[in-house]
C-alpha cells in the first residue's frame, strides 16, 4: 500500500515539471493480445530516458504507439503540452535498423536529406544551404565521407550513425531512438552517445529503446521499466533497482547477473 | 355415370373411365411432341438451313446470335446442356467452331452430332492460309455452294425423322428454288460494279469464296480466322494499298471489331486519300433474329446489294425483293 | 527488312505505324516510371491482380451500356468500368491482407483469379447476347495494338502526362514510404493514403494501356523498365527516369520492330524488346552486371593470390597453391623453381614491410578511419599520410629496418 503512495506521490511531482512527451493510458494490442497495457509514461525535457524491458515487452510498441504508427487502443499522448498531433514537428524518430531494406536505391545523403522533408515540401528543390546542411548533420556522426555511399555498402554501425544523421536534420527537440545501440561497434556506440549527450546540453529531450542494462546507469538520466505494464519509472539512482529490475523481468534475470550490474537496492 | 350397385364398384369404373379419358386426351399432344424433332445448330446459318427444310417438324435451337464470332465462340453451360439433350446436333465443322472441335467430337460418340459443311466435295474448297490441312471454312458466302450444305442437312433430317421425308423434301425443293433466285441477283448484281472498282476490302478473309465465285478481289485485315492479330505490317500494307489503288469504300463486319478498319481509314486519310466505309456486313453472322436478315436469304441479300451499291454498281435499295431493311 | 525497320524508326513507315510508335512509347515511359514505386515497394505482383481486376468491370460497362441502349463500345465507358473494378480489386487485397492472416501473395491470387474469372463468365455471357456489338471485348486480353487510332493516342497522352505530373509531384512521399515507412509515418506522411496512390498511378497506367497492351502484358511494361534500370544506377530518383526511358524506348522500338513483317503481334514484341533491353543489363551493366561482378570477382582473386604469393616469397616459404603459382610466373615475379625474380624480390620485400606497417598502425591508431580501410591489400600509403608513415616506421625501430636491408 505503501508503495503506491509513493508512485502516486512520484508522479504527481513529475508531472508539475515540463514534460516532453507524456503518455497516459496507452493500450496497444496486436490481434486482441495486449503488447502493451495501460501505462502512462512521462518523459522529462532535457533529460536523457532510457526504456528497458525484456523482449517482446512492448518497448518497441510504446514508442510507435505514442507517435501514431501503430494504432492504439486506447490512451491520450501529449509532447511539450500540447496534443501529440499539433507536435509532431518537433519530434524525430529513429527507427529500428533491422526495419529497412539496405539494397534500396539511395545513397547515405540522399537519406539524410529525407530527414528535411518537413521543409522541402513536395515539390521545393533541394538546394545548396540544405545540401551544405545534410553534410554537417553527418559530419557531426563522423559519416561525411560516405556520403556518396549507396546504404547496401555501410558496415551495421555506419548505417545507425546515417540513421542518427537522418534525425539530426530533423532539428527536433525530442529524439526517440529505437534501440540505437544494438548490434553496433564499440566506435560507433561511443559516436553516437556523443552526439546524444551533445543534444541533451543543448536542451533537448533523448528517450531510447535500450537493450544493454549495463550502461544504463551510465548513459540516461532518468529510467522507464516496461513489461506490458509500466513497472517504475524515475530518475536513474531510485528506479534502476535489483528490485524493480526482478519486477521487470520476472525472476528472468539472473541473480548473478543484477550482481554485476552493482545497484543500489531499493 | 353411376352404377346403381355399390359405391366401391362406381368408384372403381370412374377411375378407369378417369385414367382412359386422361390417356385419350394425352395421345395427341404426344404424338405431336413425339414428331418434333429437337435440333441444336451452331451458327445461325445451319439454323437458319433446318428450320427451312424442317418447317413444323423440327424445333430449331441455334447457339450463335447476331454478331457472335464462331472463330471465337465458348459453348456456356446452357449450351451444352441443350446439345446433350437434342435429338440431333447440327455444327458447321471445316475448323470454323475453333473452340468447340474437341468437345463435338467427343459428343459425337454418344448422339448424332454432324459438321454438316464437310460433306462438300473437297474440290470446291479453298485452302486456309495458316494451317495447312485445314479448308476455308466461309462457304455460306455462295448460294450455290450453301446449297450443298443445305442437302447435308436434309439428309440428317431425313435420316432421323424417317416419317417426315416427304415434308422435307418439298420444303428443300422450295428453298432450293430461292437459293437459285438468290445466286441469280447476285450474279447480276455483282456484275455492274465497274472493273476498276472490283475490290472488296473487309475486316478478315471470310470472303474468298465470294471473290472467287463473282470475280472480286478479296483483301482482309486479318486472316481466315478472326483469333490472329492484324499486324502493323499488314495495316501499312493496305493503306498503301487503298491509296495506290483509289480505293474509296471498305467494309466493316456485324461479328468483328471495327477498329481495324478505322485505323486503316485515319491511315489513308494521313495519305491525303478519303476512303469511307460502304457499309455493315454479315460475315459470320447472320442479322438480328427476327428480321429478314435474320434468314440466310436475307443475310446473302444484305450483303451483295451494300457490296454493290457502295461499289459503284447498281442494285434496288431494299435489295432483291424490297424486303431489306431501310437505310442498311 | 532492316530499312523497313529504319523507316519506322524515323516515323516515316506510314501513319499507323508512326501513331503506333509513339503512343506505345508514352505508354511505355508512363508505365516505366510509375511501376518503380511498385518494385522499390515490394509489391509488384499487386499490378497484376489489379490488371485481371479490370476484366469484369469491362463486362459489366458493356452491359450496362447496351441496357441503357447504346451499342455498349463505348470505350470511355469501358474504361471507367475497367477503373472501377480495377479499384475494388486492389482495396480487396489490401483489406485482405490487412484484416485477414493471409499473405500479400495468397491475397493476390485470390483476387486475381476470382475477378479474372467473373470477367470470363461475364464475356461468355455476352457473347450470346442479342443487341449490343460485343465484337473486340476480348481485345482487351492481349491488346489490339496494331488497329491503334487517333483517339486512343489522346487517350494515352493525357493519361499519361497526368501520370509523370503526378509522379513529380508526389516523388518525394512515395520514395520516403518504400523505403521507410516507419520513418515517414512519423515526418506526418500519410502511409497508407501514399500507398494508395502509388497504386492509383499503377491503375491508371494499365487503364490507358488495356486497349494498347491488353490486361495480361501491361504488367511486364510495368515491372520490366525498373528492375532494369535498377542495374545501371544507385539513385533512387534515377531509377524513376530511367525507368521511364527504358519503357519508352521499349515501346518505340518494339512497335517499329512489328512493321518489319507481316503477322507480327506488336503487343508481344514491345514486351521482348524490354526484356531484350534487360538481358543486356543483366549482363553488361558496369557496376552490377553479372560480367562486370564476374570481372571483379577474378581480379580481386588475382590480387589476393598476388599479395600471398610476395608475402611467401618474402618469408622464403615454399608456395603451394596452384593459381598463386601461376599468378606470381605469368607476371614474372618468380622462376619456375620458386626462385624470386629481381622484380619480385622488389615487390615481395615491399609487400612484406606494407604488411609490418599496417600490424603497427593498427596497434597505434585507434582511430577507427584508419583501422576499417585495412583489407589485407589496400597499401599503407593510400591511408596515412608519408610523414605518418615515417613516424610509423620510427616507432618500429631500427630492427625493422636492418631486417629489410637483410632481405635483398
Amino acid at each position: 500500500m505503501d508503495a503506491l503512495v509513493e508512485h502516486a506521490a512520484e508522479k504527481r511531482e513529475r508531472v508539475t515539471e515540463k514534460a516532453a512527451l507524456a503518455v497516459r493510458g496507452l493500450t496497444v494490442s496486436y490481434a486482441e493480445k495486449p503488447a502493451v497495457f495501460s501505462v502512462d509514461a512521462t518523459f522529462l525535457t532535457g533529460r536523457m530516458t532510457a526504456i528497458v524491458g525484456p523482449n517482446g515487452a512492448g518497448k518497441s510498441t510504446l514508442l510507435k504507439a505514442s507517435l501514431g504508427i501503430v494504432p492504439r487502443v486506447s490512451g491520450e499522448v501529449s509532447a511539450f503540452g500540447e496534443p501529440l498531433g499539433k507536435a509532431m514537428a518537433k519530434i524525430a524518430y529513429v527507427p529500428q535498423r533491422a526495419s529497412v531494406d539496405w539494397d534500396f536505391p539511395t545513397r547515405v545523403v540522399d537519406v539524410v536529406l529525407m530527414g528535411l522533408y518537413r521543409e522541402l515540401g513536395l515539390l521545393s528543390l533541394v538546394r545548396k544551404e540544405h545540401r551544405q546542411f545534410a553534410s554537417e548533420c553527418l559530419e557531426r556522426v563522423g559519416m561525411v565521407d560516405f556520403a556518396e555511399r549507396q546504404i547496401g555498402q555501410l558496415s551495421g554501425g555506419q548505417q545507425q550513425r546515417v540513421f542518427l544523421a537522418r534525425a539530426l536534420a530533423q532539428k527536433a527537440e525530442l529524439y526517440l531512438l529505437d534501440e540505437p545501440f544494438a548490434g553496433v561497434d564499440a566506435a560507433t556506440e561511443r559516436a553516437i552517445i556523443h552526439v546524444l549527450k551533445d543534444l541533451r546540453a543543448e536542451g533537448r529531450t533523448v528517450v531510447c529503446v535500450h537493450h544493454d542494462l549495463a550502461t544504463v546507469a551510465d548513459y540516461f538520466d532518468d529510467v522507464l521499466l516496461v513489461n506490458i505494464r509500466k513497472m517504475a519509472e524515475g530518475p536513474i539512482p531510485e528506479t534502476f533497482t535489483a528490485e524493480n529490475l526482478q519486477m521487470t523481468y520476472g525472476g528472468r534475470l539472473a541473480a548473478t547477473h543484477i550482481d554485476q550490474l552493482k545497484l543500489p537496492t531499493g | 355415370m353411376c352404377g346403381s350397385s355399390g359405391s366401391i364398384i362406381n368408384r372403381r369404373k370412374l377411375l378407369l373411365i378417369g385414367a382412359g379419358a386422361l390417356g385419350v386426351a394425352a395421345l395427341p399432344v404426344s404424338a405431336l411432341s413425339a414428331e418434333k424433332l429437337s435440333v441444336v445448330a451452331t451458327t445461325s446459318m445451319i439454323a437458319d438451313a433446318a428450320r427451312q427444310v424442317g418447317g413444323d417438324l423440327v424445333e430449331v435451337r441455334g447457339l450463335m446470335g447476331p454478331g457472335v464470332d464462331p472463330h471465337s465462340y465458348r459453348p456456356t453451360r446452357t449450351d451444352i446442356l441443350a446439345m446433350t439433350k437434342a435429338d440431333v446436333v447440327l455444327w458447321h465443322g471445316l475448323y470454323l467452331e475453333a473452340q468447340m472441335e474437341e468437345f463435338m467430337h467427343n459428343l459425337g460418340r454418344r448422339k448424332p452430332v454432324i459438321p454438316v459443311a464437310e460433306s462438300l466435295p473437297r474440290d470446291v474448297l479453298l485452302g486456309h492460309d495458316d494451317y495447312e490441312d485445314k479448308f476455308d471454312p466461309h462457304v455460306w458466302m455462295v448460294p450455290t455452294l450453301w446449297e450443298g450444305v443445305v442437302r447435308a442437312v436434309h439428309e440428317v433430317l431425313i435420316e432421323r425423322h424417317p416419317d417426315g421425308k416427304a415434308v422435307f423434301d418439298s420444303n428443300l425443293d422450295v428453298h432450293l428454288e430461292e437459293l437459285k433466285a438468290l445466286e441469280a441477283y447476285a450474279r447480276d448484281a455483282l456484275e455492274t460494279i465497274p472493273q476498276s472498282r472490283r475490290v472488296l476490302v473487309t475486316a478478315h478473309d471470310a470472303f474468298k469464296y465470294f471473290g472467287e465465285a463473282y470475280g472480286v478481289e478479296v483483301l482482309g485485315i486479318q486472316g481466315i480466322s478472326t483469333q490472329s492479330e492484324a499486324g502493323l505490317n499488314r495495316i501499312t500494307e493496305l493503306v498503301d494499298i487503298l491509296v495506290e489503288r483509289q480505293i474509296s469504300a471498305v467494309f466493316v463486319e456485324s461479328s468483328v471489331s471495327d477498329r481495324n478498319m478505322r485505323a486503316l481509314i485515319e491511315g489513308a486519310a494521313a495519305k491525303g486519300h478519303r476512303v469511307k466505309i460502304g457499309g455493315q456486313l454479315f460475315s459470320d453472322a447472320m442479322g438480328q433474329a427476327d428480321s429478314y436478315e435474320g434468314t440466310y436469304v436475307g443475310m446473302i441479300d444484305h450483303n451483295v446489294t451494300t457490296i454493290t451499291r457502295a461499289l459503284g454498281g447498281s442494285a434496288p435499295e431494299r435489295g432483291m425483293n424490297g424486303r431489306l431493311a431501310a437505310g442498311s | 527488312m532492316f530499312d523497313i525497320f529504319l523507316q519506322a524508326l524515323l516515323l516515316r513507315g506510314g501513319y499507323n505505324a508512326a501513331l503506333v510508335a509513339i503512343g506505345a512509347g508514352l505508354l511505355g515511359a508512363a508505365a516505366g516510371s510509375g511501376g518503380t514505386f511498385l518494385f522499390l515497394r515490394k509489391r509488384a505482383l499487386v499490378s497484376d491482380a489489379v490488371a485481371h481486376a479490370t476484366l469484369p468491370g469491362i463486362g459489366v460497362a458493356f452491359m450496362i451500356m447496351v441496357a441503357m441502349g447504346g451499342d455498349g463500345r463505348n470505350l470511355v465507358g469501358l474504361l471507367a468500368g475497367s477503373a472501377v473494378t480495377a479499384a475494388l480489386g486492389l482495396l480487396c487485397v489490401q483489406w485482405m491482407t490487412r484484416h485477414t492472416r493471409l499473405a500479400e501473395d495468397a491475397a493476390i491470387g485470390a483476387v486475381l483469379s476470382v475477378f479474372f474469372g467473373v470477367g470470363v463468365v461475364l464475356l461468355t455471357v455476352i457473347q450470346t447476347m442479342t443487341r449490343g456489338n460485343q465484337a473486340g471485348l476480348e481485345g482487351f486480353l492481349l491488346g489490339s495494338t496494331a488497329g491503334m487510332l487517333f483517339s486512343d493516342a489522346v487517350v494515352i497522352v493525357v493519361g499519361g502526362a497526368l501520370i509523370v505530373l503526378s509522379i513529380i509531384w508526389l516523388r518525394r512521399p512515395m520514395t520516403m514510404v518504400a523505403f521507410d515507412a516507419e520513418f515517414a509515418a512519423a515526418s506526418g506522411i500519410n502511409v497508407n493514403r501514399m500507398d494508395l496512390a502509388m497504386m492509383g498511378l499503377v491503375t491508371a497506367v494499365t487503364i490507358i494501356g488495356l486497349k494498347l497492351v491488353g490486361l495480361i502484358l501491361i504488367v511486364a511494361m510495368l515491372i520490366i523498365p525498373p528492375v532494369t534500370a535498377r542495374f545501371w544506377t544507385d539513385r533512387t530518383d534515377r531509377v524513376i527516369w530511367a525507368g521511364g526511358l527504358l519503357g519508352g524506348m521499349a515501346g518505340y522500338f518494339g512497335a517499329a520492330l512489328s512493321t518489319v513483317a507481316p503477322n507480327l503481334p506488336t503487343g508481344p514484341i514491345i514486351v521482348l524488346v524490354s526484356f531484350g533491353l534487360f538481358a543486356v543489363s543483366l549482363l553488361l551493366a558496369p557496376g552490377r552486371g553479372v560480367l562486370a561482378s564476374l570481372w571483379r570477382r577474378r581480379q580481386f582473386q588475382l590480387r589476393v593470390h598476388r599479395r600471398q604469393g610476395l608475402l611467401a616469397l618474402a618469408r622464403t616459404e615454399r608456395i603451394f597453391d596452384p593459381l598463386t603459382l601461376s599468378v606470381l610466373l605469368r607476371e614474372k615475379l618468380i622462376r619456375q623453381d620458386q626462385v624470386a625474380t629481381p622484380k619480385g624480390a622488389r615487390m615481395a620485400r615491399a609487400a612484406l614491410e606494407d604488411e609490418r606497417r599496417w600490424t603497427r598502425a593498427r596497434e597505434v591508431y585507434q582511430d577507427e578511419a584508419v583501422i576499417s580501410r585495412y583489407d589485407g591489400l589496400t597499401p599503407i600509403g593510400e591511408v596515412l599520410t608519408p610523414d605518418e608513415i615515417a613516424h610509423l616506421d620510427q616507432l618500429t625501430g631500427t630492427a625493422a629496418k636492418e631486417r629489410n636491408s637483410n632481405g635483398a
